[in-house]
């Protein structure tokens, strides 16, 4: 009997994931900036696979999440760790109706820039770029079925 | 640059999507993006004695050098002295070998340092590693006082080196890709030599001889002062000359000067010497430039007492 009831109790969550992945469908993906200069010698940026990245580069994370259900998300909030090795720079948090907040804590409690500090040796000090452990957007408005968002921030590679 | 991410790190990145949808709370990660840390290849060389100051023809004369691995893989490094340096004085000429390990840590130049080969023993260095390098050059015999020798030491990769950003493919630790860092994979660094410590000396002596033949410095007697001058170090003393005052209540007896045993004149002429009344009296040979090869130069003049 107890078997049986912990069979059922998986089926359900199996169903609830299935559900909620057809809902909303989310990528990321990691690029980098290569510079060239074209045969009119005009600098030429544009975004590439991030196959091969040295300390000082810069790389780029899209994330991108659309509704393929049928009844609006709401309260969407899109959470992403930024990895030790990388510092997040300053002002590159970009996301169309979002109010883009930080962690300095391990994603635990998250804040505006404005609003971060962390304690050093005992002494509380503001937080700077490399102490944000993750960064999150907040959507203002709920995501209509169909809709697709991007959300985007870039970091360098210590 | 600090050295950075150690090559070969995985760095993964999964975003995760909160929603509420008819009261339900749902949570959703993406996939998951992951790149390797290739390995950045910049080498920093930094001249680590001051000024070092040499006599001429000396021999053995080091510049203490560190070459730091600033990239984030193990690197092997290439050295190469280049003393043929424009803007200096002179220029040195690199000691067979020239280069050095600094075994013993002194920072300076002592028998156990082994020398550097290139292609058997390139310094292989860790990240953030550094290793002291002595150039070691020996001095032109015909430099002057304050002149300056300029010796460079420039640290290569061996796995590559070029413009910033050039790739490498699979060159690198772990067979990840070499990329070319901000160095483009190559440093070097000037030091200078300059010659100074040409050791000159002078001796002055005196004989009386009196008007009886003996030697009581009583008025009428004559003073024969002999000044010796002599380079005694390595060198060469540009423009040597010796002035001497003629000593209160005495007078010059004049035509008197001798340099090396032969006379000069006392008229300011085209001689290497004359008796100067411009200010206080006085005798003032020029010696021109002396080496210790030119060995004891001798000035002679006499005085009689008042």
């Amino acid at each position: 009997m107890k078997t049986m009831k912990s069979v059922l109790l998986l089926m359900i969550s199996f169903s609830v994931a299935a559900m909620a992945e057809g809902t909303v469908d989310v990528r990321t993906v990691v690029q980098k900036e290569e510079v060239t200069v074209n045969e009119d010698g005009e600098t030429v940026r544009k975004l590439v696979d991030a196959d091969v990245v040295v300390p000082g580069e810069t790389v780029f994370y899209t994330i991108t999440f659309r509704n393929v259900g049928t009844e609006p998300a709401d309260n969407v909030v899109i959470t992403n760790p930024i990895a030790d090795s990388l510092v997040y720079i300053d002002g590159s948090a970009f996301g169309p109706g979002t109010d883009i907040q930080f962690s300095v804590d391990g994603g635990r409690t998250f804040g505006r820039v404005d609003a971060l500090t962390v304690v050093e040796d005992g002494v509380e000090r503001k937080a700077t770029t490399s102490d944000y452990t993750h960064v999150r957007w907040v959507m203002n408005n709920d995501l209509e079925a169909g809709a697709q968002a991007v959300a985007r921030f870039a970091a360098v590679l210590e | 640059m600090a050295t950075g991410t150690p090559v070969g790190t995985l760095v993964e990145n999964t975003a995760t999507v909160d929603y509420t949808l008819a009261g339900a709370d749902y949570s959703i990660v993406s996939n998951t993006t992951t790149f390797f840390v290739a390995e950045r290849i910049d080498v920093d060389v930094t001249l680590a004695s001051g000024q070092v100051t040499v006599p001429a023809a000396a021999t053995g004369q080091a510049l203490l050098f560190t070459v730091t691995n600033t990239g984030n893989g193990s690197e092997s490094f290439s050295l190469v002295v280049d003393s043929l340096l424009a803007g200096d004085d002179f220029d040195p000429e690199p000691a067979t070998p020239s280069i050095y390990f600094d075994s013993d840590s002194s920072g300076d130049f002592n028998i156990g340092d082994v020398a550097y080969s290139a292609g058997s023993n390139d310094p292989v260095l860790a990240a953030d590693e550094s290793i002291d390098i002595l150039v070691v050059n020996n001095i032109p015999a015909n430099v002057l006082n304050g002149q300056l020798g300029r010796s460079q030491l420039r640290a290569t990769s061996l796995t590559g080196s070029g413009n910033p950003g050039d790739v490498y493919a699979g060159l690198g630790d772990g067979n990840t890709d070499a990329v070319i860092g901000t160095t483009g994979g190559a440093d070097s660094d000037v030091g200078e030599y300059v010659v100074q410590d040409v050791v000159i000396s002078i001796r002055k002596s005196q004989l009386v001889t009196d008007p009886s033949g003996g030697n009581e410095p009583v008025t009428g007697a004559t003073l024969t002062y002999t000044l010796t001058v002599e380079v005694t170090s390595a060198g060469t003393a540009t423009g040597s000359a010796v002035r001497d005052v003629i000593p209160n209540f005495s007078t010059y007896v004049p035509n008197s000067i001798t340099l090396n045993g032969a006379a000069i004149s006392d008229a300011t002429d085209l001689d290497d010497g004359e008796y100067d009344i411009t200010g206080a009296p006085a005798i003032a040979v020029r010696l021109g430039d002396l080496t210790q090869a030119d060995g004891v130069q001798t000035v002679v003049f006499q005085v009689t007492i008042d």
